[in-house]
């Protein structure tokens, strides 16, 4: 299968045709017509991602050079793919998951008159984030980034009538565009200190001999590109945006919000790990902003209601996990459960969808209960995915998250409690969302009752196949006490492509003799945490949540707190702005505000005049100002 | 005697633009103005530049302001008709100038003017000036013809009946040539007071909202 | 007729991109020295123009009777580009200037049944008229500091021995290039102009017009005076601060699209300064990128809004349902100036921040410039939210033709050009 790397600009082509047919067709093109056409043009590129992915294991990786992006003197960059494991790794997860949530969406999306335009933003997104993956230089993977986060804007925002929906589209752009700018930063900082973008041409220089770069600047870098990570992959501060994205499509939740775009951060942290490595300080910031996430965002999971704000603070949380590994220097740890929790938590997603789509558009979990009996495929796909993601032994999310949780315990006892904690309240609020919405009687309408039905085969296909991948997903890495070979770490080590932080690699292998205890521990406490949580809502009685549990349930008031102290801030100022400086301020001194009465019947009249004169005014203080700077303050 | 003569002529355009600008009626400006540009012709008088002084006289002090004359007596502008300014306003004015001289001014303090070198003392006769602009200058000479041009076209558009929303721009019209542009701009201005200001209202509404 | 012509312009300009030196040739007295890239930054403007009259031909012809002298008009605005482009002298860009600036003043006034439109254009001459003198006394001073009028003959003794008239003649030049690109506090004419002027005029004003002022600010300032640059640097960064923030910040309140298309006209010139803060290849590049990717951003703008009755942004709710191709042509070209990626907006936004990151004395400035830029994404998005997220059916002035839609999607195409291959702008500059 060699040579099929050259064929990888191909992977990106397809999803841009699909976007573009159905994006100016949308109202020609029939329901049906467009289902397919969005979802060929994904499988295509599964099946070359598969062949690209069976090429690079063969240990071929390359750089492809297509035409000069931007070249100027002193600045040169192309526009380039780089294809090696990390993403090829990456390709496959996004074209593969992308392609069983393409369709799940034709079945799920069936009966909306958009569905048209639904597939192509879509498609849109897929083509964003492969170019955000195969960017063989930061702008790359900048222009991806941004699309995939218009593409969540648009998507978020796809039942433009509920006016909440589109406001949370806004906020998750506004957030995001936060994010970004501490990437373009970054991006510019490296630029300033490297002279270049490239990855092939930037990696090599940090750390090597002539590396005149101060450790100082480099942190900032990384913290820089952290900052982009932060807002992508919904990190304290600024994760509120991605509980409120929920209001997109359950299958976009799915796609964008859970599987690939909120990985975006923890792609371009292990892209970027030779970096990373060379950060000690970043690194630990990384690591306890983790921490923090995962513990804050678990917590307020145990007290939620609606069925996807517990997946949605659920992600967020599992992201934190993510972020707790890449801190510690385990770059292939975080990548691993980026694929596992790419595969439990679409399965969940999708299974949430399957029970709103039978219940209605209801995502209330104290109206459901007992729904296993009519939705056998879901109830059980659905308890894998759980098991999955709680970290029982034998199923996929077990293995990734302990080497988290190893991880975390080679790097210090602290983070190492904090940790298990947070895998501890993961396993009972699963379980909880689990016994609530699966089991015990239904506590719906009557109607709703009626109306329970399983979904469509185009719906339970991608479930179905999803957990057989959360089960057996994890065994391509297994932990070193049962067997020698790590499969995907070795992958991910082709070439150099990522590798582990060299320091953490001692630690971590001096550990080799406590790990038994390590999953003995871990295991114990996800199942016990799993039967708390099944024991303790198996009798579910809602009252109002006092004390902690209000604070739970309110978020924290993190969403308050931010509207007290950013965004009211901000619109007063700016209103200051456009009324006090822009208009009525000098104007207002100008004229005298306590004569204008009496000057009523001329007032238009003077304003006019006086408009011109407070231009010309102001003009003039201004200018003398300048000059004034100018001849007296010139420090250089 | 040369040095003497630059201290009154310029002592006299000063006073006098000072005087066009304080005095209310607007006539009383237009004379201001006319002698102001009689002290400057001294000034060009005094650079050697006969030609030049007395095209000036003849264009500004001739034609121009006796057009400005003109409209200000078809407009019957007066002292009441100009309207009351505040003593805010004329404060306000008075401050922003005056911190923009005084920059200037404490800037300039140090500098040290050398004189450039003087070459002939016929440099502003007729012939010689015509020489320079039909040779070195030939350009932008030409190219002032475009600017003209364009000035003139706008004085048409401006100034053409028909679909004007009152008759005193119109009256514009009776004026030729490019300073008909300066002309009906400023008849606009008389035009323009009358009228409520669509501006002001549009941004209280904005304001507002 | 007028499209035939500035094809021919165009066609002109590029023949002459092609031929000319790069260095420069002096023609008539060294009055102009063209160079390769004046006449590649006049084949685009051309261009640019061209496009311009043909999207917006039928909106021009709607403003009032004259519509023979307002195109005459828009062609003695090129005139003063191209002089703008290649002067070589003050005296031929004190002409330049004014030949750009008098016709601004009468199409700014040309819908005379708008009384709008009457006070915009005598705010503007009179504002103008200053702002003309000092930019004459700038020169005058330089002048008598250099004892010559050509610009590339000016010579600076060292830094001790500075003349203060020199200075001061620099500073006030450039006050007056603040004022005509709309730099704050120089800038207060603008939103009232753009408001008051028709929306096409307004729309060639904002562009084509403005460009033409900086590529004027930037050969003087670069090729003349760069070797003084620490004499004007502190002056112009602060005004490029002051434009940013009051641009940004005040844009984001305005109910009317019309006026905060100005507002963000002030907020994309802080940028373009940013190009004139660095003296350097990459500077000039960028301006030039800057310009083409606003000015095709800003003339689609200008030419949606001239289709719709509503100026508002509610006039723009369910645009994207009555009138697809329409609200997609906006949605590219509000990308475009937000700097979203692949579009051209965001090349000009990234080649500005890396020439000024080469400069590399102005680090917060950068930060600065991003974090505004960060704050337009804001007001921007609102035009993108009314047209796919609200519900409504917005009024046009007449329905959209073939022709209309196929122009608005060929410069929407042009915009993600720019965006993807910024080196087709650049391939003589």
């Amino acid at each position: 299968m060699t040579g099929m790397i050259q064929y990888a600009w191909l992977v990106p082509l397809f999803p841009l045709a699909g976007f573009l047919i159905n994006g100016l067709g949308w109202r020609s093109l029939s329901r049906k017509m467009g289902a397919t056409i969005g979802s060929l043009s994904v499988l295509v590129p599964f099946i070359i991602s598969l062949l690209i992915f069976l090429d690079v294991r063969t240990g071929s990786n390359s750089v492809l050079s297509y035409f000069p992006f931007i070249q100027s003197d002193g600045l040169n960059i192309p526009f380039a793919f780089q294809i090696d494991s990390l993403s090829s790794l990456f390709l496959l997860i996004i074209t593969g998951i992308g392609f069983l949530i393409h369709v799940y969406s034709a079945g799920y999306m069936a009966e909306d008159d958009g569905i048209v335009k639904f597939f192509a933003f879509l498609n849109l997104f897929v083509f964003s984030m492969l170019l955000l993956v195969m960017g063989a230089n930061y702008l790359i993977m900048f222009i991806g980034w941004e699309g995939v986060g218009l593409c969540s804007y648009l998507l978020i925002g796809f039942w433009y009538k509920n006016q909440d929906y589109t406001s949370a589209g806004r906020k998750a752009f506004v957030m995001n565009r936060i994010g970004d700018l501490g990437f373009i930063v970054g991006m510019l900082l490296t630029l300033y200190c490297y002279g270049t973008l490239s990855y092939s041409s930037l990696f090599p220089q940090i750390g090597s001999a002539n590396d005149l770069v101060s450790t100082n600047a480099k942190e900032w870098i990384a913290l820089c590109f952290f900052i982009g990570a932060i807002g992508k992959s919904a990190q304290i501060p600024l994760f509120t945006w991605l509980p409120d994205a929920m209001a997109g499509p359950t299958p976009v939740s799915a796609l964008i919000h859970a599987a690939t775009m909120v990985t975006a951060g923890i792609y371009m942290i292990a892209r970027s790990h030779l970096l990373y490595d060379a950060t000690p300080i970043t690194r630990e910031i990384i690591a306890w902003i983790g921490l923090a996430t995962a513990l804050l965002t678990a917590t307020i999971a145990l007290r939620q209601y609606d069925i996807k704000k517990v997946l949605a603070y659920s992600t967020v949380s599992q992201l934190g996990f993510m972020f707790i590994a890449l801190g510690c220097g385990a770059y292939t740890t975080a990548v691993f459960h980026v694929l596992t929790h790419a595969f439990f938590k679409a399965l969940l997603f999708l299974g949430a969808g399957s029970v709103i789509h039978a219940m209605g558009g209801e995502q209330d979990m104290r109206q459901m209960g007992g729904l296993g009996k009519k939705m056998r495929i879901t109830q059980i796909t659905f308890l894998i995915a759980c098991l999955a993601i709680s970290g029982i032994p034998g199923f996929s999310g077990f293995f990734s998250k302990d080497e988290i949780v190893s991880a975390a315990f080679a790097h210090g006892k602290m983070l190492y409690a904090g940790a298990l904690l947070g895998s501890m309240l993961t396993a009972f609020y699963m379980f909880r969302l689990y016994t609530l919405t699966f089991t015990g009687g239904f506590r719906g309408t009557h109607d709703q009752e009626h109306h329970l039905h399983e979904s469509p085969a185009t719906m339970t296909f991608p479930l179905i196949v999803l957990a057989i991948l959360s089960v057996f997903g994890g065994y391509i890495g297994l932990p070193a006490v049962m067997s020698s070979h790590h499969l995907l770490s070795s992958f991910l080590g082709l070439n150099g492509a990522v590798v582990n932080q060299p320091d953490f690699l001692k630690s971590f292998e001096a550990l080799h003799h406590q790990e038994w205890t390590l999953i003995a521990i871990s295991s114990i406490v996800a199942i016990a945490a799993s039967i708390a949580g099944w024991a303790a809502h198996r009798k579910p009685a809602f009252s109002a949540n006092k004390g902690l549990a209000l604070a739970f349930e309110k978020k924290w008031w993190v969403d308050e707190l931010y509207d007290a102290i950013i965004v009211r801030p901000f619109l007063a100022l700016s209103s200051a702005f456009d009324r006090g400086v822009e208009r009525k301020g000098i104007d207002g001194l100008v004229n005298g505000t306590g004569k204008l009465v009496r000057w009523s019947a001329e007032r238009m009249r003077l304003l006019q005049s006086g408009q011109v004169g407070y231009y010309l005014f102001v003009m003039v203080i201004g200018i003398a100002l300048l000059l004034a700077i100018g001849f007296f303050g010139n420090p250089f | 005697m040369q040095e003497a003569l630059f201290w009154i002529v310029s002592f006299i355009a000063i006073a006098c633009a000072l005087g066009v600008v304080l005095s209310r009626n607007p006539v009383h400006s237009v004379l201001f103005l006319i002698l102001t540009f009689f002290a400057i012709s001294g000034h060009y008088i005094l650079m050697n530049a006969q030609f030049l002084a007395i095209v000036n006289i003849i264009v500004y002090a001739g034609a121009i302001m006796v057009l400005f004359l003109f409209v200000i007596m078809l407009m019957n502008l007066n002292a009441d008709a100009e309207p009351q300014k505040s003593r805010l306003v004329q404060f306000a004015g008075a401050l922003s100038g005056g911190a923009l001289f005084l920059v200037l001014l404490a800037a300039m303090r140090t500098a040290a003017l050398s004189p450039l070198e003087k070459t002939t003392n016929d440099i502003g006769l007729v012939a010689n000036l015509g020489k320079v602009l039909f040779t070195d200058y030939v350009l932008p000479f030409e190219i002032s013809s475009v600017l003209f041009l364009s000035a003139m076209i706008g004085a048409i558009i401006i100034g053409k009946k028909g679909d004007a929303p009152n008759r005193e721009v119109a009256s514009g019209e009776q004026l030729d040539g490019m300073d008909n542009l300066v002309n009906t701009e400023q008849l606009s201005t008389g035009a323009n007071a009358n009228l409520p200001n669509a501006f002001t209202e549009a941004d209280e509404l904005e304001a507002i909202s | 007729m007028a499209a035939l012509l500035l094809l021919l312009l165009t066609g002109v300009n590029a023949y002459e991109a092609l031929t000319l030196p790069l260095e420069g040739k002096r023609l008539f007295n060294d009055m102009l020295m063209p160079g390769q890239v004046s006449a590649w930054f006049n084949t685009l403007m051309t261009g640019c123009t061209l496009l311009y009259v043909m999207l917006s031909g039928r909106d021009i012809r709607k403003v009032g009777n004259h519509v023979a002298d307002y195109f005459a008009l828009i062609f003695f605005t090129l005139c003063g580009l191209y002089i703008l482009s290649s002067y070589n002298t003050l005296l031929m860009l004190f002409l330049g200037i004014e030949i750009l600036s008098i016709p601004q003043y009468i199409l700014a006034g040309a819908d005379k049944r708008n009384l709008k439109s009457s006070e915009a254009s005598l705010k503007y001459f009179l504002m103008g008229s200053f702002s003309t003198g000092i930019l004459l006394m700038g020169i005058a001073l330089l002048y008598g500091a250099m004892g010559t009028f050509h610009i590339s003959e000016f010579s600076f003794p060292t830094t001790e021995l500075f003349s203060p008239l020199a200075l001061a003649g620099i500073l006030l030049i450039v006050v007056a290039f603040g004022f005509k690109v709309s730099a704050a506090p120089m800038h207060l004419w603008t939103p009232d102009v753009y408001d008051g002027a028709p929306t096409p005029f307004a729309s060639y004003m904002a562009t084509v017009m403005k460009v033409a002022a900086f590529y004027a600010f930037i050969r003087l300032f670069h090729n003349s005076l760069g070797s003084v640059s620490n004499k004007w640097m502190l002056v112009i960064m602060i005004i490029t601060a002051a434009t940013l923030l009051i641009g940004n910040i005040t844009a984001v309140f305005q109910q009317s699209v019309k006026r905060m298309l100005a507002y963000s006209s002030i907020a994309q010139a802080g940028f373009m300064l940013f190009a004139v803060l660095s003296v350097n290849e990459l500077g000039r590049q960028s301006l030039i990128i800057y310009a083409v990717a606003y000015t095709l951003a800003t003339v689609g703008m200008f030419t949606v809004l001239a289709k719709l009755k509503d100026y508002t942004y509610d006039g723009f709710n369910g645009l994207a349902k009555s009138n697809p191709m329409l609200a997609f042509a906006t949605a590219i070209f509000i990308f475009s100036l937000a700097g979203i990626p692949l579009t051209g907006g965001f090349m000009a936004k990234y080649y500005a921040v890396s020439a000024l990151m080469t400069q590399g004395n102005a680090m917060w400035l950068v930060l600065f410039g991003l974090l505004m830029a960060a704050v337009s994404v804001y007001y921007y998005f609102r035009v993108i939210w009314a047209m796919y997220f609200k519900p409504g059916t917005p009024q046009l002035h007449e329905p959209m033709t073939t022709t209309d839609n196929w122009l608005l999607l060929f410069t929407a195409s042009l915009v993600i050009l720019v965006g993807v291959a910024p080196q087709l702008v650049l391939a003589f500059a």
